[in-house]
């Protein structure tokens, strides 16, 4: 009787602790996920693989380009905002192909392709190691997100194991224009 | 000796029998849970035109269809093509930008429809992403053999998917199971040359 009582016991303690360590162990996406460096606007964030620098934001209400020689102007219900950047690569040649701001709200917007062609588009530029890179990304987005804001940027979407930069922007710098023109040479 | 043999066997049997019917009445009771679900499985809702759909991933407003003779960015259609034509409204709903809209529409009443084509109004360019709490108006185009016959009134079902914080493969979150939150009737007005 005692026997069955122990043996029971035992059983039921392991039964729990191996709860204990499922329900703790971290999953496969967190594994897996990216390696995040954070810092502010003011300073120069860098990762193990490439550095970035907030220049300039800008906010708009319409932008308009020169694509493939056609005039382009596009509109928005919400807001544009283009971030300038310095963007440097540390050891080879990549693009930094993900770009988003991760809003007020905490939800994350993708930077747009919706001014696919304008000019300075950091997406379609190669980073060299050791030459900094400045460029521009274009974002589309709710007024209200744009109060708080961060700049994630990374070399792929969702990332494995490769690096993440997070720049906390500051709301305050935020230039609010009617109209922004994006030329060749800056905005 | 050869008593104690026997006894072991018979056990051996008794388990094996005991485990035998549980087998079974497991496979038994999936299945008539599996037809029962079936039987009273709830009917997707008819919805008319023009009323938000919450399709989990998607806010989808059907607001109508048309066949048209070019598409909405103003190419021309090949020769012996018609453009179907419907009018909505999507919305994101979601937490980032996202352009998983392609299998939020099917066809109902329509045999093999080829795949649809969306487009921005806005722009009157090809759609890509649409971002969170921004409503769109889009226009999706399917391109039919002008000889093609339609039906009057047009069934579209609406397909919807579940979120779920953490999947069962990588436990990352994730929208899955579609199924059909809603049918829409939209009557189909037929645009000038449509029938050449």
């Amino acid at each position: 009787m005692i026997r069955l009582l122990l043996s029971l016991l035992l059983v039921g303690m392991t039964a729990l602790l191996l709860a204990f360590l499922q329900s703790t162990t971290p999953s496969y996406a967190v594994l897996t996920g990216p390696i995040e460096t954070s810092g502010p606007q003011k300073d120069t964030v860098s990762s193990k693989t490439f550095s970035v620098k907030v220049a300039k934001l800008l906010r708009a209400k319409t932008i308009a380009f020169t694509s493939y020689g056609k005039p382009v102007e596009r509109q928005t219900e919400g807001a544009w905002l283009i971030v300038s950047v310095e963007l440097q690569s540390k050891y080879d040649t990549m693009t930094i192909q993900a770009a988003a701001i991760e809003g007020a709200s905490g939800r994350s917007y993708r930077q747009t392709h919706r001014a696919d062609g304008a000019p300075r588009l950091l997406s379609s530029k190669d980073l060299q190691p050791g030459l900094p890179t400045t460029g521009i990304f274009i974002f589309e987005l709710p007024e209200d997100e744009t109060s708080n804001m961060a700049l994630v940027l990374s070399r792929q979407p969702s990332p494995q194991l490769d690096s993440e930069i997070r720049v906390k922007l500051d709301g305050e710098t935020v230039e609010t224009r009617d109209r922004v023109e994006i030329g060749n040479n800056g905005v | 000796m050869n008593q104690s043999a026997i006894s072991k066997a018979n056990k051996a049997l008794y388990t094996r029998i005991i485990a035998g019917i549980g087998g079974l009445l497991a496979g038994a009771l999936s299945l008539g849970l599996s037809i029962y679900e079936t039987r009273t499985g709830t009917e997707v809702a008819q919805v008319p035109p023009g009323k938000p759909v919450d399709a989990g991933q998607w806010m989808v407003i059907l607001n109508s269809g048309s066949v048209a003779t070019e598409t909405p960015d103003g190419r021309h259609l090949p020769d012996g093509k018609k453009a179907l034509t419907l009018d909505l409204t999507l919305e994101n709903m979601t937490a980032e930008s996202s352009n998983l809209y392609r299998d939020t529409l099917k066809l109902e009443n329509l045999a093999n429809p080829p795949a649809p084509q969306f487009y921005l109004v806005r722009d009157n360019d090809l759609l890509w992403d649409l971002q969170p709490m921004m409503p769109e108006k889009v226009k999706v185009v399917w391109q039919l053999p002008a000889t093609q016959t339609l039906p009057k009134v047009l069934n579209v079902a609406i397909v919807g998917t579940t979120y779920k914080p953490k999947d069962n493969l990588y436990a990352a979150p994730g929208w899955f199971n579609p199924n059909d939150v809603a049918r829409v009737g939209l009557p189909l007005s037929v645009g000038q040359g449509a029938n050449p």
